[in-house]
């Protein structure tokens, strides 16, 4: 893949949504959040940088995740980004409405 | 975030509008019906978004419109998908299946990593 | 709310999280390159894949810095690079931002002016609710141009009592000029007011009452009320002045109150006092103009009511018009209504008024544009010197339009630079230039001091000079902008910058921005010249009488009764050493005022008169101006000596030019023109006794389709033509006035200051346009020069090769001029055709103004090419002659 921003192509809000529910599963640098993102997609999605960090960046506007500084597992230094029980919450809302929204489209797309 | 209204972003809207023009050919609001119908009402398109669209979508050759007169003896502008709409409809809907799946398996994702 | 205040503690820190973000990318892709090394790459493979993401960094520091402080962000940070950028080349922002303050200074004040003149409010409170309402009435073909926009007292009286959209309407005099009575008499300006006038203005007066309606019914007691500078000037700010008796052209006003201090009096005169109509008579000689239904001499102002709009008065107003034409068979009205402002313009020539601003205004508005041309020259050069660095930035992520922003903050940042800096230039030097100007632009019988016109900036100068910088900063940004976020890195990539194919389309850009600038200096530098030639042309003409060694004394409106201007007196002036001939005019020659009327020929009707400027003088006018009677004779003793204002039939002599339109090349002795004296509603003949040569007596360069003399007795201007020294002779003649009445305000005055005024008025004009022609003309070499030198030098590289080719240096030399000659061709035949269109309007305004003629035309050419050719032999010098090798290391 190159570096595309394909996530957010689908819905507004995509990316955030998709980093938020990375987090669930425990705090994670920048980097670790792509790989999860493409492990789990099954190597469909690879979000670049110029998408991740300013959505990042929003996160923490939002007061959704907190973010520190910390080591990395190769011993270098990280910045590592943590959910907060606001972040949950914001996960647990948009990703019902979220769902909502791509089944319709879907109805739509599935439509003879 | 994405609410109840039809916050729908550029590409996916092209792509639902070709898609209701694939039966056959339908004036402007008679494509606005079609997406809210099928949707089940969840889909609400402003007829600004609607008119933006369309004429995206005219500039890139994917439709062609013309005047005809409806069943109510109206003249209204008809909108039909071109060769190359068909093809570029194809193209998203593979595209969006892919993306959408993908995202799907990450969102349902439970076991830690 | 959290969003807010994370926003708060985010530009707190923003550097520091900056930073943060900096390091967090930078380990990002460490961690990247580890990864790929761990998938076989090699390292170097791998921190080289990893790097490649260098751009996206870029942008990715961008767009979250937007996420927290919004779109703002990126202009911030716009501003600051575009600042550091400026720094960086402190010549080439200094040019510019003068070159633009120059060109935006110059439009700021000559906006100020004309905005004091014309577009102000009047100094009243809710002076947007005061409109101006005036007419032009129609009979016929006939249209009275004398007291153009006036009403008659009835006419105002049915306007006051019927309108509804109107709250009130007032009407005030022309100012005239009034004798105060005391120890030193003086003249002063004054205002003939309707007695509802401070209420309608809305002025209350500073001590004392204002005028009410028992002031203006007839038989009142005359009243009235100061005006705030003689009563500080003349009574020392007498708090005692109430109930006061003050003497007015001789007659007694009792002072019932004082007006406050710039209270409005009719005009951009300072108001001396305030009368009530009804006073009327008391200061006008004459037939009274207030009891006379014919006669038009008021200006009516009136105040909308809440929430009525201008449409509604102009329709309410207009009914009325209609009625009152109704009443009088034939008659048509058509009313102007408009915002009042200080300066009454009549209707008539508010068109010329307009157009002459209009003229002035494109004037100023052409070196803009040069200097606009200039500053885009100097970004489109520096536009190529940057193509390195923006070429990086858009390799690096940058959107054209990220580039584009950049570029025209940078050129906003110039322009809002010379806006301010022109501003500020403006309202310094402009108030030297009003005192400086003031003297010139006025008569010299009246005083500097009595204006009182507002040029302070208002916010509509503010609002003009802010449109005119932004309007400026896009006008010469989008361009070179434009082109230079063309630049990207495969062109750059070719070693050669300079005159390479990318290149191909700067040069036409700049080859087009040479030509406009040549175009608008021609036809800046064609005009001036033309006023030039017109100027020469006033010092030069003959006004067709003698004004040297001729004096004058003015009374002002004070005659004086007959026991002073009378035969005695002319017989004692006359007799005085040193002078030659007396005479006695009702009017000054090139003076301020003028008399006119309507005449008709026998057997014609109303509406084929004709409108007549005319003259009352005594027999010895002729000789003593020199104005020579080429057919028949002039006035006898007798008939001044007898002439009677109510004379049913009278003596006249014609000007040549009203000879030549009533009866073609016909002997007009002896034949007669019909007169209507409404007043007296008899009908005057006139008798053609002489016919005088034609002599620019109203206005220097014209002469009057029709002139009329009549003979008077002695009395109003006194005219004397004297030997040598005016300085002896004035004395005397005062000493003589002086002793016949001590309390006579009167002044000697030399005719020539008369002539010089009108020259100086059209001398000012072409001082202006010729400083005009001067600037337009620097700023236009300065670009014409910049431009060619730079492109010849861009071609040094190909000029060196061509050389070592074995080409003769004057052959390339002469290829290459040509070359970048060729836009300042086109744009110098531009330059003459648009030019020759100006000229054409000018020549319609002012005096002595030809279409400009051939050698005017090729002189500013010719300067044109030279400067151009100049500039491409001095930036060829390095090259000429020179080792060729020295011009491929040129860079």
């Amino acid at each position: 893949m190159g570096l595309t921003n394909i996530a957010s192509d689908l819905l507004p809000g995509t990316l955030e949504l998709l980093i938020l529910k990375s987090l669930v599963s425990g705090p994670k640098h920048g980097y670790a959040i792509v790989e999860h993102l493409r492990v789990t997609s099954r190597d469909v999605l690879y979000v670049g940088e110029s998408a991740l960090y300013p959505a990042l960046q929003r996160l923490l506007l939002n007061g959704w995740a907190r973010a520190e500084w910390g080591l990395s597992e190769t011993n270098r230094r990280a910045r590592y980004y943590k959910l907060t029980p606001a972040g949950r919450k914001q996960l647990a809302g948009e990703r019902a409405g979220f769902e909502r929204m791509v089944r319709a489209i879907q109805h739509v797309l599935d439509a003879t | 975030m994405a609410k109840d209204r039809s916050d729908v972003l550029q590409g996916t809207l092209d792509m639902l509008v070709l898609k209701a023009l694939q039966l056959e050919p339908m004036h402007g609001w008679g494509i606005t019906e079609r997406i809210e119908h099928w949707s089940e009402q969840v889909l609400q398109l402003g007829q600004g978004t609607l008119y933006t669209a369309l004429y995206r979508l005219e500039r890139q050759d994917f439709i062609r419109s013309e005047w005809l007169v409806t069943d109510n003896n109206r003249r209204a502008r008809y909108y039909s998908l071109t060769v190359r709409g068909r093809r570029h409809l194809t193209a998203s809907l593979a595209q969006w299946r892919r993306m959408s799946r993908a995202v799907n398996l990450v969102l349902d994702v439970t076991t830690v990593s | 709310m959290g969003t807010w205040l994370r926003r708060l503690a985010y530009l707190f820190r923003q550097s520091r999280h900056e930073a943060d973000l900096r390091d967090e990318i930078e380990a990002h892709r460490s961690l990247r390159a580890a990864h790929l090394e761990r998938e076989g790459l090699t390292s170097q493979a791998a921190a080289a894949a990893s790097r490649r993401a260098v751009g996206n960094a870029f942008l990715a520091r961008e767009d979250a810095r937007e996420v927290w402080l919004g779109s703002w962000a990126t202009w911030w940070q716009d501003i600051r690079y575009g600042v550091r950028t400026f720094r960086k080349s402190p010549t080439f922002t200094a040019v510019a931002v003068l070159t633009l303050g120059l060109g935006i200074g110059v439009n700021a004040g000559i906006f100020t002016v004309l905005n004091g003149v014309l577009f102000r409010d009047l100094p009243a409170p809710n002076a947007q609710e005061l409109v101006s309402i005036q007419q032009t009435v129609e009979r016929g073909t006939f249209t009275a141009t004398t007291g153009s926009g006036s009403f008659t007292m009835s006419e105002y009286r049915q306007y006051r009592d019927r309108a509804r959209t109107l709250s009130g309407v007032l009407a005030h005099s022309d100012p005239r000029e009034t004798t105060l009575g005391g120890e030193t008499p003086q003249e002063v300006f004054g205002a003939i007011v309707s007695c509802n006038y401070f209420t309608v203005l809305q002025v209350p007066p500073a001590l004392g009452r204002a005028l009410t309606e028992e002031d203006c019914e007839p038989g009142a007691d005359p009243v009235v009320v100061l005006g705030h500078g003689p009563w500080t000037t003349a009574f020392a700010a007498d708090p005692w002045i109430l109930g006061r008796a003050i003497e007015l052209d001789r007659r007694r006003f009792t002072v019932v109150g004082v007006a406050a201090e710039g209270t409005y009096g009719g005009s951009p005169m300072r108001a001396g006092y305030f009368a009530p109509v009804s006073a009327e008579p008391l200061l006008w000689p004459g037939a009274s103009r207030y009891a006379d239904d014919t006669n038009r001499w008021l200006y009516l102002v009136g105040r909308r009511r809440d929430g009525v709009v201008l449409a509604q008065v102009r329709a309410e107003l207009g009914v009325i018009a209609a009625q009152i034409d109704q009443q009088q068979p034939g008659r048509s009205t058509t009313l102007a209504i408009d915002r009042a402002t200080p300066m009454t313009v009549p209707s008539q020539a508010r068109g010329a008024a307009m157009g002459a601003s209009a003229v002035l205004m494109a004037a100023f508005g052409l070196i803009l544009l040069i200097a606009c041309a200039n500053v885009a020259n100097l970004l489109l050069a520096r536009g190529t010197t940057r193509s390195q660095e923006i070429g990086i930035r858009v390799s690096l992520g940058a959107s054209r339009a990220r580039v584009l922003r950049q570029l025209m903050t940078e050129s906003m940042l110039i322009a809002v630079a010379g806006g301010l800096l022109g501003s500020v230039l403006a309202l310094w030097s402009f108030q030297a230039l009003v005192t400086l100007a003031l003297p010139v632009a006025l008569p010299p019988e009246v005083p500097a001091f009595a204006f009182a016109l507002d040029f302070r900036p208002d916010y509509r100068v503010l609002a003009f000079a802010i449109a005119l910088t932004f309007g400026t900063g896009l006008l010469f940004g989008v361009a070179p902008a434009l082109h230079a976020s063309k630049s990207d890195l495969s062109a750059l990539m070719k070693q050669d910058a300079p005159g390479s194919g990318s290149s191909r389309l700067g040069g036409r850009l700049r080859g087009t921005l040479v030509g406009v600038q040549v175009a608008l200096s021609m036809v800046l530098m064609i005009a001036a010249g033309l006023l030039l030639r017109g100027l020469y042309a006033t010092y030069t003409v003959d006004p067709g009488f003698a004004y040297r060694d001729v004096s004058y004394l003015s009374f002002g409106t004070d005659y004086g009764p007959a026991t002073v201007l009378n035969q005695r007196l002319m017989d004692e002036v006359e007799a005085l050493p040193g002078v030659d001939a007396v005479a006695f005019a009702a009017q000054t020659p090139l003076g301020e005022s003028s008399m006119g009327g309507a005449v008709r020929l026998p057997g014609r009707g109303e509406n084929e008169q004709r409108f007549a400027e005319w003259d009352e003088v005594t027999p010895g006018y002729f000789s003593l101006l020199q104005i020579p009677i080429v057919r028949g004779r002039s006035f006898t003793e007798a008939e001044g000596a007898n002439a009677a204002p109510d004379a049913d039939v009278r003596p006249v002599i014609i000007s040549q030019t009203t000879a030549r339109n009533f009866w073609g090349e016909g002997d007009p002795i002896g034949r007669t023109l019909l007169r209507d004296d409404i007043a007296r509603k008899v009908v005057v003949t006139l008798q053609v006794v002489g016919v005088a040569a034609d002599a620019q007596l109203s206005a220097l360069g014209t002469i009057n389709p029709y002139y009329i003399y009549e003979p008077r007795r002695p009395g109003g201007v006194l005219l004397v033509k004297h030997r040598a020294d005016f300085r002896a002779t004035a004395s005397s003649i005062r000493a003589l006035v002086r002793a016949r009445d001590p309390s006579l305000a009167f002044r000697v005055l030399r005719l020539e200051e008369n002539v010089a005024w009108w020259r100086g008025v059209s001398g000012a004009i072409t001082i202006l346009g010729a400083g005009l022609g001067v600037l337009a003309l620097v700023l236009a070499s300065v670009g014409i020069y910049g431009v060619v030198s730079y492109s010849v030098a861009r071609r040094y590289r190909e000029i060196g090769i061509r050389l070592a080719l074995g080409a003769r240096a004057p052959t390339v030399l002469g290829m290459i001029l040509r070359q970048t000659m060729r836009p300042v061709m086109v744009g110098a035949i531009i330059g003459v055709v648009a030019a020759g269109a100006v000229s054409r309007i000018l020549s319609g305004v002012l005096f002595g103004v030809s279409p400009a003629d051939p050698i005017g035309l090729g002189g500013a050419t010719l300067f044109v090419l030279a400067v151009a050719l100049v500039s491409g032999a001095i930036a060829t010098r390095p090259v000429t002659g020179a080792d060729p090798l020295a011009a491929l290391r040129y860079e």
